[in-house]
């Protein structure tokens, strides 16, 4: 149950209502309809960052779902397990950045080792990133990956906290999907 | 106002879609949702125990320079009961220094120390609209409370007495040309009030009228898009920011912004461009 009232297509704004024209559109658009001015200017933010970009699917989605174990966001964890797991990362790696598995065994690869230390640093810390964890990403991923994936983490960071705050439900859908995948439903959080 | 905002008054938007009649040219403001009545078709169902919902004199104040600077015509205040705000004839004398008033109340507070202030609304571009239903005691007050009917008829020409516009408006369940309604007709014309100031409208389905199912269902495109400010954002005309069991209805909320008064006018203009022809003269809801 959301903290707050998620409004439907009989209670959304007429400045909301062209969001709800298609169905059900998720919570996070329901909660935002309270503020219908919030609407276009935050999904637009959230689309250009979470959305397609120069940087490949696969690593948005080390972003956001690396960023919402680090942020122990459980709807957005949730949500992005099975946008990873559709969008091709094996079983392995999803659990790895979910937190469950060591680093190293989800993924062999070191630029791509160095591009989630460089995540952890982004988001699960404050203060400096240390200059080995950039000089590692540095030394694999061109500037504007970097500058690209910090909006996608930043826009996550948002996200995590609205959903965790406001408590936004996962629907019945995607915890039956991931229970039927075989991964907890409670809360995965990386160290 | 200076000469070249007058000139970006007339040339803006808002200004242009009020004067092709695209926008209604009043932007009504609720100054609070508390009310020492308890109306049966109340569309904010206010009484004395309802939450306040309150704007404040600079807020007023504000929406009145920045509506005149966007290009609108008039102001309008409405509650709850608005002369609850102690502040409020001050408040409203200042508006009308920028744009002409109308003030909306149940009358019943004109007493004593109040009627007196009351007068300072004595001016060209102030009037004051009073609630009044029938022209007989017991059905009026059947509707609006105990006493309401010798209240309204007691205030009405002590305050046009003190120079006060006065119009009356008339809520009614049945046909607004009812023959039914010409001796209450009568009766305003007996207490000084101009026939071109009494208005009849029908009972809006919203709020409380909607709970005990009075009065006529309308849709978004049936009410008058007046601009409409509260504490809890801008609507869809007066009828918009409604309350049900207790809850604000949100299915007419414009934005939550209501300052600067450019961004719910923006918002509300672009909605008039798609939406279809409404029956608001003819169902005479205003």
């Amino acid at each position: 149950m959301s903290r707050i009232e998620l409004l439907d297509a009989s209670t959304a704004p007429m400045t909301a209502q062209s969001f709800f024209s298609g169905g059900d559109p998720g919570p996070i658009v329901a909660a935002l309809a309270n503020v219908p001015e919030l609407l276009g200017p935050t999904l637009g933010f959230i689309g250009a960052a979470l959305g397609s970009g120069a940087t490949s699917t696969r690593h948005k989605e080390f972003a956001i779902l690396r960023t919402s174990a680090l942020l122990g966001c459980r709807y957005c964890i949730h949500a992005h397990t099975t946008v990873a797991l559709d969008v091709g990362l094996a079983d392995v790696e999803v659990r790895a950045l979910r937190g469950e598995v060591p680093l190293e065994e989800g993924f062999p690869d070191q630029a791509e080792q160095a591009l989630v230390r460089w995540i952890d640093a982004m988001a699960g810390a404050g203060g400096q990133v240390p200059d080995d964890v950039w000089a590692a990403a540095r030394a694999s991923w061109a500037d504007h990956l970097l500058v690209e994936l910090s909006v996608t983490i930043g826009a996550t960071m948002f996200l995590n906290r609205f959903a965790t705050g406001f408590e936004l439900p996962t629907s019945t859908g995607v915890l039956e999907r991931l229970e039927r995948d075989g991964f907890d439903t409670g809360m995965a959080v990386a160290s | 106002m200076t000469d070249t905002t007058i000139d970006s008054a007339i040339d803006s938007p808002i200004a242009q879609a009020i004067a092709d009649g695209t926008l209604p040219g009043r932007v009504w403001m609720y100054t609070n949702y508390h009310c020492n009545l308890a109306c049966s078709y109340c569309l904010t169902e206010s009484s004395p125990r309802s939450e306040r919902r309150q704007l404040d004199h600079d807020t007023m104040l504000s929406v009145a320079t920045q509506a005149k600077e966007l290009g609108f015509t008039a102001l309008g205040v409405t509650g709850g009961e608005p002369f609850l705000l102690p502040w409020l004839p001050e408040t409203v004398l200042e508006m009308a220094s920028h744009l002409p008033v109308v003030v909306l109340t149940n009358a019943t507070l004109f007493s004593g120390e109040r009627i007196e202030r009351a007068a300072m609304m004595a001016h060209p571009d102030i009037s004051v609209q009073i609630s009044l239903d029938s022209h007989l005691p017991d059905v009026n007050d059947m509707a609006r409370g105990d006493d309401n009917f010798a209240k309204v008829v007691e205030a009405v020409p002590k305050l046009i007495a003190r120079g006060v516009r006065v119009r009356i408006a008339t809520t009614t369940g049945g046909a607004l040309d009812d023959p039914a309604l010409d001796p209450l007709r009568e009766l305003v014309a007996a207490l000084g009030v101009a026939p071109d100031d009494h208005l009849v409208r029908p009972i809006v389905r919203r709020g409380r009228a909607d709970e005990l199912q009075l009065g006529v269902r309308a849709r978004a495109q049936d009410i008058p898009s007046e601009l409409t400010i509260t504490a809890d954002g801008a609507f869809w005309g007066s009828f918009g920011p409604t309350v049900r069991a207790g809850r604000l209805d949100t299915d007419l909320l414009l934005t939550r912004t209501v300052l600067p008064l450019s961004i719910p006018a923006t918002a509300l203009l672009g909605l008039l461009g798609g939406m279809p022809d409404g029956h608001d003269a003819n169902l005479g809801i205003r």
